[in-house]
């Protein structure tokens, strides 16, 4: 009798830390990946461009850039694109979304990241961050989903603002008075031409 | 003083019109929800067909987490009326230009000669002094606990922290600063749309509903009571540096992200205040 009790129970924790397993192991994997760009961001012998390349090599295989690109059209638009169409897009798309990401983290990271405790809903984990500087503290939400056995980013929020979100409505504005080729020049421009 | 009254309560029955058009601008969208749902399942249809003709095809292996995804997000997306647009663009651009010729050398001047501890002292103080706004809307939206935290942490501040510059709360858990409310949350609370996007000169991005409730807020900001209104206004112009001063980059980046800065502030100014209402 004892020894089923014991059983039990170690059958009981050991299904316990499985279930734990994948959120802990994502949460180690990013914090891996942050800290790691942070420390490249803080190196000191070397200049911002080599700077910018080594932490987009750091995180981007943390991204599902492919995911990110149709989700930011969405149903609404995806389906209508030519595969060149959507080739072309998600490059620029996925440019634009390193720099922007590498943005905020020289903006924001001045001192630490603190990682709170995650979530898992279902087929997604949600990892909340918090970067804090002298002055600020700025939340940053990493949303993870599935594919084929690793957990990879598909949304991220700062300050409860999603980008993707983001994106989605100005694509959705673009789209809806333009064509996709309209896009696709605004994505290649690196600056906003200034009287738009 | 007759005449007086008369024109508050034309602007109140305006106000009143507004918000209903606003409702009724939310019901239209969501009728509106039906041909666009047909329109989805067209698409849905074309997906899965494209997906038969071409089974290697590797963007259509995941439909069904598409679907799953595209849930979330168009759940999120908060639709609002922006009639005004070309109002709104017109001052954003003015918004623009006043941010990066006037308020950002400024900030930046004012950062560079103005110790830390003050900027800071200054940012607790202006945030001490304005507790008025967030206690009443804590308690028009019947939040007690965040009500109580705000009196006391004025109470701790005003006085331990001498008229506000320290803020010694924050140094206890419970005393841990609620989420800032304000009318136009209230108003959201009380299932109050935001009837349309509105963008202020010097003041930025707004709606309908949170221009009104900013404008009752007003009342309830000692500032406002400071005469003359030159010196009120300076007050003013002076919080609003020193709170620049530690945000600089904040708006760059933003603009830098964006492929249309209009739509992309007005998503985030959405997105925060959605989320803003429902916590």
């Amino acid at each position: 009798m004892k020894r089923l009790l014991y059983s039990v129970f170690i059958f009981l924790v050991m299904t316990q830390t499985v279930g734990a397993d994948e959120t802990d192991v994502t949460k180690q994997l990013l914090r891996n990946k942050v800290e790691a760009a942070i420390s490249v961001l803080q190196k000191e012998d070397i200049d911002q461009q080599e700077k910018n390349k080594q932490i987009i090599e750091i995180v981007t295989p943390l991204f599902d850039f492919q995911l990110m690109a149709k989700l930011s059209l969405g149903r609404k638009y995806w389906p209508g694109l030519t595969q060149e169409e959507r080739q072309r897009f998600t490059e620029l798309f996925t440019r634009r979304l390193q720099e922007s990401y590498l943005d905020k983290l020289r903006l924001y990271t001045d001192e630490k990241v603190v990682f709170k405790t995650s979530v898992k809903e279902k087929r997604k984990i949600k990892i909340p961050t918090e970067l804090i500087s002298k002055n600020n503290t700025i939340s940053m939400l990493y949303k993870f989903h599935e594919l084929t056995n690793s957990w990879l980013i598909y949304d991220i929020e700062v300050q409860g603002v999603s980008i993707i979100s983001t994106y989605r409505s100005q694509f959705d504005h673009i789209l809806s008075n333009g064509t996709i080729d309209d896009l696709l020049i605004k994505l290649e421009q690196p600056e906003q031409p200034k009287n738009k | 003083m007759r005449k007086r009254q008369w024109t508050y309560l034309l602007l109140f029955f305006l106000f009143l019109f507004f918000l209903s058009t606003g409702c009724a601008h939310r019901r239209a969208a969501s009728s509106q929800a039906v041909p666009e749902n047909m329109d989805r399942d067209q698409n849905r249809q074309m997906t899965t067909a494209e997906a038969e003709q071409i089974p290697s095809d590797p963007d259509m292996e995941d439909n069904d987490d598409e679907g799953f995804f595209e849930d979330e997000f168009e759940e999120e997306a908060i639709k609002v009326a922006d009639p005004l647009s070309p109002w709104n663009r017109a001052m954003f651009h003015f918004n623009d230009k006043l941010y990066f010729w006037a308020l950002k050398p400024l900030a930046r001047g004012y950062k560079a000669i103005t110790p830390n501890f003050i900027r800071t002292g200054v940012k607790n103080f202006f945030r001490n002094i304005t507790t008025p706004i967030r206690l009443v809307n804590c308690i028009l939206q019947a939040k007690g606990n965040a009500a109580a935290v705000e009196f006391s942490r004025f109470v701790v501040n005003t006085t331990i922290g001498v008229l506000g510059f320290g803020s010694p709360a924050d140094k206890y858990p419970k005393l841990a600063s609620p989420d800032a409310e304000d009318l136009g949350q209230t108003f959201g609370n009380y299932g109050l749309g935001n009837g349309f996007y509105l963008v202020w000169p010097i003041l930025g991005p707004s709606t309908l509903r949170d221009s009104i409730g900013r404008a009752g807020d007003f009342f309830l900001d000692p500032v406002s009571y400071v005469s003359p209104a030159e010196a009120s206004i300076g007050i003013r112009a002076f919080d609003t540096v020193n709170n620049t001063s530690f945000r600089i980059g904040d708006y760059e980046s933003l603009k830098k992200s964006a492929i249309d800065p209009y739509t992309a502030l007005r998503d985030v100014y959405l997105q925060v205040r959605e989320k803003k209402i429902k916590e």
